[in-house]
């Protein structure tokens, strides 16, 4: 009986264990600090399919590590591709990779929506003429709110607000897959939001230039 | 006793599933994923098919419990990217 109860116990122990992708494990050490200081350089804007790649073979030797059939070459090799991943990152992001951010000035929505205002179209035709123009490039629409109203409020509202900007130059013969979305919510504000003027300002659209 | 064991072992085993549920299998989940990040070149998008990827690498080896960890972190990034939600 006790060896059932022990087999049982431990099919249990498996299958909660399934789930348990632990990138602390210090064996991962070098891997999380390569990801980490490529990330503080900008990768995930400059490089983001190199570093999305590191972070994701670290979480794969991070499962690997935690397999009871323990393959030491093969954990090897993931982490050291999580670092050479990061690196290549990481160089890719150094050399003055501040993200190129072009403003949209007079983008506008009703209070508390995602719907573009009339007043929205010169703005917007124009981007749709810089993004026709510059024809390699690929960006991410940023949508910025001020600090009026719950973070989660926000948070969804400049999803809607960036998805909206992002429909609208797509309609506009902009290709889709050089369009993303993105909402900041209140978490960038570029000016005070102690003042009227200052919340006007951080409620923003903005064209971020992603590397490819 | 033996069917306390029994009804130990089903909960044992429905534990990991039930996070994603019985009826969408891994193979779908990839595809809705690489549908919904069509043409989205961000760094969740990315990660998010990468894990994606590992999913079905895993699921090639049978491990069906570590595919469906690696669909559940991939969906979590595809919903980060492109303002998905």
């Amino acid at each position: 009986m006790m060896r059932r109860i022990l087999i049982v116990l431990a099919a249990f122990s498996m299958s909660a264990c399934a789930h348990n992708i632990n990138i602390d494990r210090s064996e991962l050490d070098g891997a999380r600090a390569a990801i980490a200081a490529a990330k503080a350089a900008g990768a995930e804007q400059c490089a983001p399919k190199l570093q999305a790649q590191a972070v994701a073979s670290l979480y794969w030797a991070a499962h690997e590590l935690h397999e009871t059939d323990y393959h030491p070459d093969e954990n090897a090799e993931l982490i050291a591709q999580a670092e050479a991943k990061a690196k290549a990152a990481h160089e890719k992001a150094l050399p003055g990779c501040t993200v190129e951010i072009i403003k949209l000035k007079g983008v506008y929505f009703d209070t508390n929506s995602a719907d573009l205002k009339p007043a929205s179209v010169s703005t917007l035709n124009h981007a749709v003429d810089t993004l026709k123009r510059r024809s390699d490039i690929s960006v991410e629409v940023a949508a910025h709110t001020d600090s009026h109203g719950s973070d989660a409020y926000n948070q969804a509202l400049s999803d809607r607000r960036a998805a909206s900007v992002k429909a609208y130059l797509e309609s506009h013969g902009i290709a889709a897959n050089r369009l993303s979305s993105k909402g900041y919510g209140e978490t960038q504000p570029v000016a005070s939001n102690a003042t009227a003027t200052g919340r006007a300002t951080n409620r923003r659209v903005e064209l971020r230039v992603l590397a490819q | 006793m033996k069917s306390i064991l029994f009804l130990i072992t089903l909960f044992a085993f429905a534990l990991p599933a039930s996070s994603a549920g019985f009826s969408v299998s891994v193979d779908q989940r990839s595809d809705a994923v690489s549908a919904q990040l069509k043409g989205d070149n961000s760094y969740h998008a990315h990660l998010a098919r990468e894990l994606s990827d590992i999913a079905i690498e895993e699921k090639s080896q049978h491990d069906i419990d570590v595919a469906k960890a690696f669909m559940d972190l991939a969906e979590e990034h595809a919903a980060k990217a492109g303002g998905a939600k």
